[in-house]
């Protein structure tokens, strides 16, 4: 089911009035179970079984882990864990992606195979929940979390609707302390959670959808060379267009969240005012990015290393999140730009970190606006469906193709410059804040006509959106 | 030794399992801020104003001409397609197929409530052959031909429209047939509710913006001058079928809408044309396979060519006459065409805006089309 489909705005109002209603707080959560499964069932009923046999698996294997006797027992456990869940990522996600390579590797050995087509349908989702999920018995394993009784309070923890689909990966620890006692909603907080509702729609509907993706798809899917004038936009509306589709999931979520008494942290932060890679990082698809760094670098030796290990850690760590993002070498090549990027960020500071220059205004915005060229330089390699594309538009934006053609029209032109351009100029304004100062900063006239404007244009735009990128993943 | 009920207990642990009492987590350490502001009168002002400007949007829109109609969009057609029984008499094609036929005479003609699979500025092949792929179906088909769309290459427009609606039908999921039940009621009762033409997109791409000599920017498409119903049985409103301003701007946007777009520059002109006729070949090829295929089974299968008037009539004779295309086919496949051109009935009628005809003498029209289909089926 999508945010922004009408059938949503039923389900909710409807679970949201049933909630409410209801005294009793195990009702209450029955309530949100079965809610969520109707949610994702509404996509496709029988993988309701699949998200069902994955959470009962680590709900069991939580409970082995936290009464094994022993180092090796409790390892064995959690190795069984993570085992069972890449293994259900990897048939229904990498199963045809492996098949190909393999038969690419024969190949070049001189053998011919012709692997069998899987037709196999990707669970949406499935990257997410699988980590809702694994979170569980990564920090019963750590000693971080102790293993919940209740395993309806565990299915609830990992298929709660908001964030099941598309994130923000909320991990079990920080889910399941909130299912203890009922919430209660303080002043104002419902109506703060619609509000977020809208604001993450209109990024998703009006910004992303409307204003951005059908430049991004001209520039990505046209056949010819194109100059550069042309191919930068493309990129950066691809650049824009993805940030409000994500970051408006994850705000449509944290708001439904908030209307239902739980609360979610912020899976985005300005991202675009990051200045250098590791601040990007810290700032874009944060519930990730901190889920590979606790569960993935640290483990791997993380600081704690000789320089040329942790720089491979690094690079290791963005290989499998851009292989995460889907299964295709473009991905691999995405993350790897991040890796380099980040290892060539940690050479730079060793030398320049404290030189007083390196902290003024204008090598800050300089190292800005780098950081946000460098980001949408990868996005070719996300965005692009294969790399004869990718090295097209790469080729387009450097000037190799100085005869190209200029296809966007003025107003797609406007569009995406105007966009970008108040795009920016909000992350910088906000980088040190959040949200919430700004809107309580605000004149309340303010706050009013954005929030009227905004449900205004998700009105006009009568939902004839796309689905959200990150769906696939 | 453990009593009666302990045992009984320890039967229910597995269920208890679910409803078990919170465990020795503790309570959450993090709460979001909320903004502190007067949520309630905001909240107030924010209703009113929506209420009053979609309120403010929906008289405009009506008094610009535009009533309550039903959009056309996948979920609809998919909605349609699930009617098609193995036996049923489909329609599929292009809008004059839409527009020019009335199912009740079809339905008293032919015995069977035809299904309407036509649709706006499409390709048949893609709903012909998933037709035809659907082994149980042995129905009839009563197809329209538009030359230009019905050989369009894979990748154009109207082959993506016809592939984008096949796979709904495909792949439908119960939140989308869902969102397609709620929204009907809407769109049959609020005039603005147009996808194809009031959306945020749609009038951003009307604004006056002069463009670069370079821009590819596709012909505009013909505003609002049809309804639709549950069916898809679609009507040209009065306002279109009257000589005056919506008729004349119709009539001026079909003309570059069917003339060749330019040509691609980052191919050659010669590679370009042969790859067209590839293409075009292909075409060919694949209608003929897919009416072998159907008749092998019992199904039955008719082409028609629907009236159409004035500069588009010129246009379209000048760059896909006759002989082109339309003999090819009828060749190709060895089935049965109905031209209108053939006939004096079919030919008197004159389409309003060029290529569709009015409500009225759609009626009509299929009322004197229906002893050619049944002649040509041999029903």
């Amino acid at each position: 089911m999508l945010f922004n489909s009408l059938t949503f705005v039923v389900f909710f109002a409807i679970v949201v009035t049933a909630y409410w209603s209801m005294r009793s707080w195990n009702a209450r959560k029955n309530l949100l179970v079965v809610a969520s499964y109707i949610f994702y069932g509404a996509w496709n009923p029988p993988f309701g079984a699949l998200l069902f046999s994955t959470t009962a698996m680590d709900f069991w294997l939580g409970a082995r882990i936290a009464k094994a006797k022993g180092r090796h027992a409790r390892r064995a456990w959690l190795i069984a864990s993570v085992c069972m869940n890449l293994s259900m990522l990897g048939f229904f996600k990498y199963g045809n992606f492996l098949l190909q390579n393999f038969q690419w590797l024969l190949a070049r050995l001189g053998i011919i195979y012709q692997p069998p087509h899987l037709d196999i349908l990707l669970p949406v989702g499935i990257s997410f929940y699988t980590f809702h999920s694994l979170s569980y018995t990564l920090d019963v394993y750590r000693g971080v979390l102790q293993p919940t009784k209740s395993l309806r309070d565990f299915v609830l923890a990992v298929s709660f609707f908001p964030q099941l689909v598309a994130g923000p990966i909320v991990r079990a620890g920080d889910f399941l302390p909130q299912l203890v006692t009922p919430p209660g909603l303080r002043a104002g907080q419902f109506l703060w959670g619609l509000l977020l509702m809208t604001l993450g729609l209109f990024e998703k509907i009006v910004l992303a959808d409307t204003m951005l993706s059908g430049s991004a798809d001209r520039i990505f899917s046209y056949p010819g060379p194109l100059v550069a004038f042309d191919s930068w936009l493309g990129v950066m509306a691809f650049a824009g267009q993805i940030f409000f589709d994500f970051a408006g999931y994850s705000i449509c979520a944290i708001g439904a969240a908030l209307c239902l008494g739980f609360h979610l942290k912020d899976n985005f932060r300005f991202p675009y005012a990051a200045i250098g890679f590791s601040d990007f990082w810290r700032r874009w698809h944060i519930s990730l990015s901190t889920f590979l760094r606790d569960y993935l670098y640290i483990p791997l030796g993380g600081n704690q290393v000789r320089p040329v290990r942790a720089a491979i850690n690094l690079v290791i760590v963005m290989f499998l999140g851009g292989l995460w993002h889907g299964a295709a070498w473009t991905f691999v090549v995405w993350g790897l730009l991040h890796g380099s990027y980040l290892v060539i960020e940690r050479v730079i500071r060793v030398f320049f970190e404290d030189a007083a220059w390196a902290n003024n205004v204008a090598t800050r915005l300089l190292a800005g606006f780098a950081t946000y060229a460098a980001v949408s330089i990868a996005w070719v390699f996300f965005r692009a469906s294969d790399f004869t594309i990718a090295t097209r538009m790469l080729r387009g934006m450097f000037g190799g193709h100085p005869h190209g053609d200029a296809i966007l029209s003025t107003r797609e032109i406007l569009q995406i410059g105007i966009v970008i351009a108040c795009m920016i100029l909000v992350h910088w304004a906000l980088r040190e804040s959040n949200i919430e100062t700004a809107v309580t900063r605000l004149p309340r006239w303010l706050v009013t006509t954005a929030w009227a404007v905004m449900a205004c244009a998700i009105i006009l735009t009568q939902g004839s959106s796309n689905a959200f990128i990150y769906f696939q993943f | 030794m453990p009593s009666s009920t302990s045992n009984f207990k320890r039967k229910l642990r597995l269920p208890r399992l679910f409803f078990a009492k919170p465990s020795e987590i503790t309570p959450r350490d993090y709460e979001r801020p909320i903004p502190q502001v007067p949520w309630r009168g905001i909240t107030v002002i924010v209703v009113l104003i929506v209420i009053g400007a979609t309120s403010a949007w929906e008289f405009y829109c009506r008094s610009i001409g535009y009533g309550p109609t039903l959009n056309d969009n996948e979920d609809l057609w998919t909605m349609t397609r699930r009617r098609v029984k193995p036996e049923s008499v489909v329609i599929i094609g292009d809008s004059r197929a839409w527009f020019d036929v009335d199912l009740d005479e079809l339905q008293k003609g032919l015995g069977k409530r035809p299904v309407q699979l036509a649709m706006g500025g499409s390709c048949a092949y893609p709903v012909l052959a998933d037709l035809v792929h659907d082994e149980s179906f042995h129905g009839t088909i009563i197809c329209s031909v538009v030359p230009r769309l019905f050989v369009t290459p894979p990748g154009a427009p109207p082959m993506e429209r016809a592939e984008k609606v096949v796979r709904r039908f495909h792949t439908q999921t119960p939140a989308q047939r869902a969102s397609q039940y709620l929204g009907m009621p809407l769109e049959e009762h609020v005039a603005f509710l147009k996808q194809e033409e009031l959306t945020l997109d749609e009038l951003l791409k009307r604004l006056p913006i002069p463009n670069r000599a370079s821009a590819l920017v596709p012909p505009r498409l013909p505003p609002y001058f049809g309804t639709l119903d549950r069916e898809r049985r679609s009507r040209m409103i009065e306002e279109c079928a009257r000589s005056g301003k919506l008729q004349s701007t119709v009539q001026q946007i079909w003309l570059p809408l069917f003339s060749p777009p330019p040509l691609p520059t980052y191919i050659p002109k010669d590679k370009f044309m042969a790859k067209m006729k590839q293409a075009t070949e292909q075409r060919f090829n694949d209608v003929a396979a897919a009416v072998q295929k159907l008749r092998a089974r019992g199904g039955k299968i008719v082409f028609v060519r629907f009236p159409l008037s004035g500069e588009l009539k010129k246009l379209e004779d000048r760059i896909t006459p006759r002989t082109g295309i339309w003999d090819r086919v009828i060749k190709d496949t060895a089935a049965p065409g109905i031209y209108y051109e053939d006939f004096p009935e079919l030919s008197e009628f004159n389409c309003p805006e060029s290529s569709h005809l009015s409500a009225g003498d759609s009626v009509e029209f299929s009322k004197r089309l229906v002893p050619h289909l049944r002649k040509a089926l041999q029903l």
